[in-house]
């Protein structure tokens, strides 16, 4: 095994939590059952990294099978680092029918032809989740496996997440998918996030969403909290209100953890007290961000409490419902 | 305008009616719960609302209101605000000892201390008392629930000898310029 190839395989180590450690390498599947009793879990994990290189070298493994190992941890843990939607417009005829097979020999195809220093490993997840992990290479240089894309694609919908992509290979990697899935093209979806379940969840509708109905009151089967009687509310409609229109806007139950919401402001300054901006004829440009842990549950909360006013401003309601997190809004709209 | 007022309705027998008015709906609920339990010999009802005006429909089954109690975070502006607003629906005869003033984290560091006597002022030149209540313990709500209780019970004027606006000389809040200055030289 080279330096390079240590490196990568120290460098996995450290990232992947102790924890995990021993779930991960039974699944990798790389070591035999002797070797993995013979590696003590307990030992602190350098020690574990060392005799782990050592077994590697026996067993004479390779930079691909390395590589493996870190597709599998990634596959289990993929809320992490920052991903970015896209979705594919202008299906061809046969699109809806691209099966598993096709599309693997297409992409790698494509891919190679486009860059010849390309590593590809692609994987089917049990969820119908294709996984793919591009490591770029030059003319020159080897493919950097430190710096690997992974992109997840469901076959059959025109979404695709990318993560660990620089700008330098995005037209390749763009080219590569559309002639794979038999699109027109790729467009960002304009949504990115720490998690992926997150974005999956809300660009393919896939949280507990709400609409509107007229006869909100739920069914008398439901066995009611038993409510003191002494205590009453004035307000009642009105709250029950607010959360109805709170969940028709963002959705029910655990929401898809967005972490930031961006609004690009290219509108004209428009405020009468302040002379010296106003009047300009250039928009005055600004950015709001709205950043939490959980964003839309925040979001949710702040309607429902009367905090924000009702009816729901379509600023906000459009991340939901046209699953986006970056805006730019004109004076023409947004 | 539709303002509350204190003697537009019959009172119950033995029942006691008290409306906590707070902006963020989330002490009331608690203080409810606890001074419906702390209290075996009246019949006490509590009614939660976030502000004043009381909606119309809610008009002819509520009953005699014999306390209004108005909850202002101290950690946020927009709760002494709301409180402010809320005052104007309420009819002048609630003044006479038949309004408190519940304040929540004044002891708290990154409250600004102007916002305290701005309620307190607010509470003196309305001749009404001014409690402070600690809202994260279940030892502080029992207290402030007992406190309450102990202002209505006199309200409502089930305590022979005692009325409200006798009791609100006693218990008015005042602002510290009020006090003779002369004492600390």
């Amino acid at each position: 095994m080279d330096d390079s190839t240590k490196r990568i395989l120290q460098r996995l180590m450290r990232r992947i939590p102790s924890q995990m450690l021993q779930t991960m390498l039974g699944k990798w599947a790389h070591l035999s059952r002797e070797d993995l009793h013979s590696l003590d879990f307990t030992q602190p994990k350098w020690v574990l990294t060392e005799h782990l290189l050592a077994l590697c070298e026996e067993n004479g493994l390779r930079v691909k099978h390395i590589t493996e190992l870190e597709m599998i941890y990634i596959i289990e843990n993929p809320n992490q680092g920052m991903w970015h939607g896209f979705q594919l417009l202008d299906a061809e005829e046969d699109a809806p029918s691209i099966e598993l097979t096709q599309f693997k020999k297409q992409f790698k195809a494509n891919l190679t032809e486009l860059i010849s220093n390309v590593s590809i490993k692609i994987k089917k997840h049990t969820d119908e989740a294709i996984w793919i992990r591009v490591a770029w290479g030059d003319n020159f240089t080897k493919p950097n496996h430190l710096k690997p894309t992974y992109v997840v694609h469901h076959l059959q919908t025109p979404y695709v997440f990318v993560t660990g992509l620089t700008s330098k290979y995005k037209p390749l990697l763009n080219q590569a998918l559309v002639l794979a899935t038999r699109y027109g093209s790729m467009k960002d979806a304009h949504l990115s996030g720490r998690n992926l379940t997150a974005i999956r969840d809300l660009l393919m509708r896939q949280y507990q969403q709400v609409f509107p109905t007229k006869n909100p009151k739920p069914l008398q089967e439901k066995n009611p909290v038993p409510r003191n009687p002494n205590i009453e509310k004035e307000h009642a409609e009105n709250t029950e209100n607010r959360l109805q229109i709170a969940c028709e806007a963002f959705g029910d139950g655990t929401l898809p953890q967005l972490q930031k919401a961006v609004y690009k402001l290219e509108t004209k300054f428009r405020d009468n007290s302040n002379k010296t901006l106003t009047g300009r004829e250039e928009p005055f440009r600004g950015v709001v961000e709205f950043a939490s842990t959980n964003l839309l549950e925040s979001l949710r909360h702040c309607v429902s409490s009367g905090m924000a006013s009702t009816p729901v401003t379509p600023l906000l309601s459009s991340i939901t419902q046209k699953g986006r997190n970056y805006f730019v809004i004109t004076d023409k709209g947004v | 305008m539709s303002l509350l007022k204190p003697f537009s309705k019959l009172p119950g027998l033995n029942t006691a009616n008290i409306l906590l008015v707070e902006n963020e709906e989330q002490f009331q609920q608690k203080l409810a719960d606890t001074v419906v339990l702390q209290e075996k010999t009246v019949n006490v009802n509590v009614r939660l609302a976030r502000s004043l005006p009381l909606p119309m429909e809610n008009e002819e089954s509520r009953p005699r209101i014999d306390l209004v109690v108005f909850i202002i975070h101290l950690t946020s502006e927009l709760s002494f605000q709301s409180a402010e607003t809320s005052l104007k629906y309420l009819d002048p005869g609630y003044f006479q000892g038949k309004v408190c003033f519940l304040v929540t984290s004044a002891r708290n560091v990154s409250v600004p201390p102007e916002r305290l006597v701005s309620v307190r002022t607010l509470a003196a030149s309305l001749h009404c008392p001014l409690l402070c209540a600690e809202d994260q313990t279940t030892e502080g709500v029992t207290t402030a629930a007992r406190r309450l209780l102990a202002i209505l019970k006199v309200a409502a004027g089930l305590v022979p000898m005692a009325t409200g606006l006798y009791l609100s000389t006693l218990t008015r809040c005042t602002v510290p310029s009020d006090i003779d200055q002369q004492n600390f030289e």
